[in-house]
């Protein structure tokens, strides 16, 4: 953890890393004499912003710090050291040097209010742990790996022999990933590819069903139509498109989801 | 895992009528059909096809009711079957892309609206069971 007048006196190699570059007067004064002429500065002036991003950076190390601290939370630790620094802000903007404290004895509980107030804001919301995930993306791997092997998608019992976990944590990562999985964005040619026009050739489906199918991004609607027009399994569609088959399952009920809600109208 | 106990195991699930309790369902789905040895594409296809039928049942249930679920386990097969208590709404017909999608998913899909309720029956095969 920082002491003030230590850092006052050191110079830093990590210059660079603030916005703007300080004052040469700034590198060298200690910081609660810097702290007093920001309080004098009109707030917003140039020489204010310049001399508020030097405070900061004196005072990174604490923020990583006591960051640090809060690193078990499941929330990644570049975003704890950012929320941190918002509290490292909010205190040099009320800190009043005449109290005669020393600045860190009154940053410390206002970056740390920050950071608690961020993971109870974040528990709420809901958020996959960093082991739930990494576990994800291991049985992720492993179902590709097997369906290349048994030339079928695997059960969960052999997902879980394959990863060294057991069927619960397969089943529960499976389960973050149904609601987390992200898919990468569509770059699928706009063009209808062949199987997606075959497999609709010959098939008589409601017309109120082929304009909304023309209104599907290109990769929503080939996997749908491979899925229930061609009759493809999840995992064939994955290899095919060079996704997951989670996340294949994740689009295909985005997609229902979607023609669903515009059948209804 | 256990292996199961008996030929037939019936677990039997009933939430408030509303999408927010799907997940409920869906999670058991996927975790009985592990229990069963389906594979991840039939899990997969079944968490969507439960989704689907009870997307069905939901649009003609009155608010303030329940949705039943009744998943029978026997070897190598999982039937679920969703309810939820009908005041004279029709279920949509097997010629529609709905109930096509659900046949996809799920196998065999059978429906009844009778004694006031409304339910759509599923049935999944393990492959080569």
């Amino acid at each position: 953890m920082t002491r003030p007048t230590a850092a006052a006196r050191r110079p830093r190699p990590t210059l660079a890393t603030i916005p703007r570059p300080a004052p040469a007067y700034a590198e060298q004064a200690p910081t609660a004499e810097l702290l007093h002429r920001l309080g004098r500065l009109p707030h917003g002036d140039g020489h204010w912003s310049a001399l508020r991003a030097e405070i900061v950076r004196r005072h990174l190390s604490l923020v990583r710090a006591l960051a640090w601290r809060f690193r078990d939370r499941g929330e990644d630790l570049d975003d704890l050291v950012q929320v941190g620094t918002l509290g490292l802000l909010h205190a040099i903007d009320r800190f009043d040097p005449g109290r005669g404290a020393e600045f860190t004895t009154y940053a410390t509980p206002t970056i740390v209010g920050e950071l608690k107030r961020h993971l109870r804001d974040r528990a709420g919301t809901v958020r996959v742990p960093r082991r739930l995930q990494e576990r994800h993306a291991a049985v992720s791997r492993a179902s590709v790996h097997l369906y290349q092997r048994l030339g079928r998608s695997p059960t969960v019992h052999e997902l879980a022999v394959e990863t060294g976990t057991t069927d619960e944590q397969v089943l529960e990562a499976l389960e973050s990933a149904q609601a987390h999985t992200t898919v990468p964005l569509d770059t699928t040619d706009p063009g209808e590819s062949h199987d997606t026009a075959d497999a609709l050739d010959g098939v008589e489906y409601r017309a109120a069903l082929r304009p909304l199918l023309d209104r599907l991004p290109p990769r929503d609607k080939r996997i749908l139509v491979l899925r229930f027009f061609a009759h493809r399994t999840q995992s064939e569609i994955a290899a095919e498109l060079g996704i997951s088959q989670v996340q294949v399952s994740r689009l295909l009920t985005r997609t229902l989801t979607t023609l669903r809600a515009a059948l209804a109208e | 895992m256990a292996e199961l106990a008996t030929d037939e195991d019936l677990v039997v699930l009933t939430v408030p009528a509303d999408g927010a309790y799907l997940s409920v369902l869906r999670t058991a789905t996927a975790g009985l059909a592990a229990r069963l040895h389906f594979t991840l594409d039939e899990i997969e296809d079944l968490r969507i096809a439960v989704d689907e039928a009870c997307a069905m049942l939901l649009a003609g249930a009155p608010a303030g009711t329940e949705l039943t679920c009744r998943f029978e386990v026997t070897q190598g097969t999982l039937t679920i079957a969703v309810s939820v208590p009908n005041t004279g709404q029709r279920l949509p017909g097997t010629e529609t892309f709905a109930w096509m999608v659900l046949t996809a998913l799920a196998g065999t899909v059978s429906s009844s609206v009778s004694d006031g309720y409304a339910t759509i029956w599923l049935t999944k095969q393990r492959d080569g069971a």
